[in-house]
């Protein structure tokens, strides 16, 4: 384990490319915009960190005289770790069996508990930052505001660098057991699919079963109870997952007793599981990763008339081009968990929470309500919905970065930028209109959207979607990711995607703030639509030509 | 035909050097080896000559017409093979050869034959409808250098081809590259195996800190050299002391 800090001092420097980035900003002095952009970006977050905070401070003052403001911590705590749970598996799986830096590992005179044990280190930091968003406002406001001592602010650090481990590591548990399982099989890329759509419905299943378990239909002994015990609120929220009532509880017990047994309990459970890693990863890990990526071949060779059937009799550039884009997402394990399984699953998520919560019988019925009263809202909101259903995948904003190293072929074959960014563009189309048929089918199950609501919404939806699409994959083409040793790097960890996100709600939002001037002026529901339904096509056209333009340059520009 | 002229490209912001001033001319129906010390600019030309960097300075053509103004009609003409087969691993061989034979837009008769006989000469006949993440270093090199010869291109250009070749492949693909230019077309590649510039190459140009130190045929390089009959190694070895 002595060679284990140089590995993740390694790892980390890889995996944010901090030498890259030191080499092109310091050295070839390149990408020293990208500094400004990260500046811009972190002053842009403030008007939505000071709405979070205003937020937090209403509900805190709310819970603070029925005593259960606990509650608010238990939030922040509660929405980090299951963001871990939930992501955290593309980051195991790629990170430990898909980044490329292992096979340069393996033969090296480490243990498999050394390696996985670095790999996991590098996540860990990765998730420090990723759940800092949530969890940090939380921690430090309420740390403000009930004017907490000392022992909160000690345990707080101590909390925030255990938050993470606990679901990690039964992500890691989880991923080492099942691929372990895959790497028997000769159908690896399939089964890698299936088991995380398998881990992925355990969890949501384990969630509901907590959540079902701690009685949605309370008597009044239990109100009372429910009222009189300061901690209720807190572990209401934190049955989801029960590690988060022990971190909130050591954050808000500060040095006394329960503060201090909770930390106990979460530092020893953090340990016990990381162990039970290492001794996991000591006896499964390599078994799981050597060979993971050999694909076994067909014994038989193509006969004459298959060879002649099989080889194409011409197919157009822009239909080749589609052909390949689709086929390598699909085919590549972390692109299609985060393209068109996203599409699919995200719909079918709202569907699955809505029935868990409460059951269905009131959102029915306010739904109901809403429907017939303003069926114009409605209809913006079902086009909203389906918008970004269909949008909110990383797909478009990472439509070029996926190509990584493989990009020469784009740049050397005798076809214009704009007919390979039309097959692009076809195809990261195609993957946001299964996501607004998906999320179609969700409105009529979830509210019985009526066929005339749904129709206008469609259309909307559709039209709004090629603007999104293009937005997306003009951010990634101005700045590609190519040099990635790691596919989780072209997608997940790509911040094309994060800013493409943030433009797709930036465009709905001021959409939002047009048509709220519309109604105030008191432009009628067909015209408002009409009026929209223009806006969306003009969007679309400026965006798909300045996509067009972008490509013909950066084509150029991009060097490989 | 390739042409060169006073091509210059250089790294951080001028700071590094990687081609300067290149001028240089390969004619039809000529086997052009190019020779030269790791980082002395090779890889860099051959990238520009296909499109993959921009010249800072000085224009390349091929066959006539300008890489940046005719850039499409350039690529048409022309197939590459990188250094390192960064190549699609999810698709299956036959899939890659047809992606290529459908942007070069090569007749299915004409495509077939071709896939016919080069995965035959290539030993890749079993192993093309599987993917090419299951394929060895090796076959993956093949694989491109079939893409490659697909279109049936009038120019080629090859970055060490040879490595990651089996003895038997070697030979087979030093056989084609002959053939190519028996034809009148045009072949330009890189090399670091002097036995392969000696004795297949109709003419060797040596480049050295982005600059080309030597250029002619064998005998031509061997003049040089004050003593007589020197090999292509010792000459190599002597132009390119540091």
């Amino acid at each position: 384990m002595r060679r284990l800090p140089s590995l993740v001092r390694v790892g980390l420097k890889a995996n944010f490319g901090l030498s890259v980035l030191h080499y092109r900003i310091f050295k070839e002095k390149k990408d020293r915009w990208i500094v400004l952009v990260v500046a811009l970006a972190a002053i842009g977050l403030g008007p939505t960190i000071y709405g979070y905070l205003h937020f937090l401070k209403i509900i805190y003052e709310i819970l603070l005289p029925l005593g259960q403001q606990q509650a608010v911590l238990a939030f922040g705590v509660l929405s980090g770790q299951m963001l871990v749970l939930l992501f955290g598996l593309y980051y195991v799986i790629s990170a430990f069996y898909f980044s490329r830096d292992l096979e340069m590992l393996i033969p090296l005179p480490l243990k498999p508990v050394e390696v996985m044990a670095s790999k996991f280190a590098v996540i860990l930091v990765n998730e420090y930052l990723t759940i800092a968003v949530f969890v940090l406002p939380v921690v430090v406001y309420f740390g403000i505001l009930s004017k907490a001592g000392l022992p909160y602010w000690v345990n707080s650090i101590l909390v925030y660098l255990l938050l993470p481990v606990i679901p990690l590591s039964i992500v890691s548990l989880l991923v080492i057991g099942m691929m372990r399982i895959v790497n028997l099989s000769r159908k690896k890329d399939a089964l890698i699919i299936i088991g995380s759509l398998i881990l992925i419905a355990a969890g949501i299943g384990l969630q509901f079963v907590f959540s079902r378990s701690m009685g949605s239909h309370p008597d009044p002994q239990a109100m009372l109870h429910f009222f009189t015990s300061p901690d209720s609120l807190l572990k209401q929220v934190g049955a989801v997952f029960p590690p988060s009532v022990w971190a909130t509880q050591a954050l808000a017990g500060g040095f006394s007793g329960a503060g201090l047994r909770n930390l106990l309990l979460l530092i020893g459970v953090s340990l016990a599981l990381f162990y039970g890693i290492l001794v996991l990863s000591e006896r499964l890990f390599y078994k799981g990763l050597i060979g993971i990526g050999e694909i076994a071949g067909r014994k038989k060779a193509l006969s004459r008339e298959e060879l002649g059937r099989r080889v194409s009799s011409g197919r157009r550039p822009v239909r080749a081009i589609f052909a390949r884009e689709w086929r390598i997402m699909n085919r590549t394990p972390i692109f299609l968990l985060n393209g068109v399984l996203v599409v699919i699953l995200v719909p079918i998520l709202f569907v699955i929470m809505a029935r868990a919560g409460g059951g269905r019988g009131d959102n029915a019925m306010i739904l109901k309500a809403l429907t017939s009263a303003k069926p114009l809202l409605v209809t913006l909101i079902s086009a909203c919905f389906m918008a970004v259903s269909g949008s909110l995948n990383g797909t478009a904003s990472s439509t070029f970065s996926r190509e990584g190293g493989q990009f020469w072929m784009s740049k050397v074959i005798p076809v214009s930028p704009r007919e390979q960014v039309t097959a692009k563009f076809l195809h990261s189309y195609i993957i946001a209109l299964l996501g607004i048929a998906a999320s179609s089918i969700v409105l009529v199950l979830m509210i019985r959207l009526r066929i005339d609501d749904m129709l206008p919404a469609f259309g909307l939806a559709i039209v709004a979607s090629v603007a999104l699409t293009a937005v997306g994959m003009i951010i990634d083409l101005a700045r590609p990711i190519l040099d990635w040793t790691n596919p989780q790097k072209a997608i997940k960890q790509n911040l094309n995607v994060l800013f493409g996100f943030l433009a797709d709600i930036g465009i709905l939002v001021t959409l939002g703030f047009l048509l709220s001037f519309l109604m105030k002026i008191g432009l009628s529901a067909n015209g408002l639509v009409i009026v929209l339904f223009a806006v969306l096509l003009i969007l679309a056209a400026v965006s798909a030509e300045i996509l067009l333009k972008l490509a013909d340059r950066r084509y150029r520009e991009i060097e490989v | 035909m390739i042409e060169l002229r006073n091509v210059s490209k250089s790294y951080n912001k001028g700071k590094v050097k990687a081609v300067d001033d290149l001028t240089l001319v390969v004619r039809p129906g000529e086997i052009f080896g190019f020779l030269g010390p790791n980082g002395a600019g090779k890889t860099t030309t051959l990238k520009m000559i296909v499109g993959l960097l921009k010249p800072d300075a000085g224009t390349i053509a091929v066959n006539g017409l300008d890489t940046q103004t005719n850039d499409l009609a350039c690529k048409a003409m022309t197939t590459y093979v990188p250094d390192y087969p960064a190549i699609y691993e999810r698709l299956t061989g036959l899939e890659y050869l047809n992606f290529i034979g459908d942007v070069y837009g090569v007749p299915k008769a004409e495509r077939l034959q071709r896939i016919e006989k080069w995965l035959e000469i290539f030993e890749l006949t079993k192993a093309v409808g599987n993917p090419i993440q299951s394929y060895s270093h090796g076959m993956k090199q093949k694989i491109v250098l079939t893409a490659a010869l697909l279109p049936a291109p009038r120019v080629m250009i090859l970055d060490e081809p040879m490595v990651g070749l089996d003895p038997r492949s070697a030979h087979q693909l030093k056989e084609l590259m002959r053939e190519h230019c028996d034809q009148g077309k045009t072949l330009f590649f890189s090399t670091h195996i002097m036995e392969v510039a000696e004795k297949l190459c109709d003419r060797i140009g040596i480049i050295n800190k982005g600059r080309l130190i030597a250029c002619g045929t064998m005998d031509e390089l061997k003049k040089l050299d004050a003593e007589p009959d020197q090999s292509l190694e010792n000459i190599f070895l002597e132009l390119t002391e540091p």
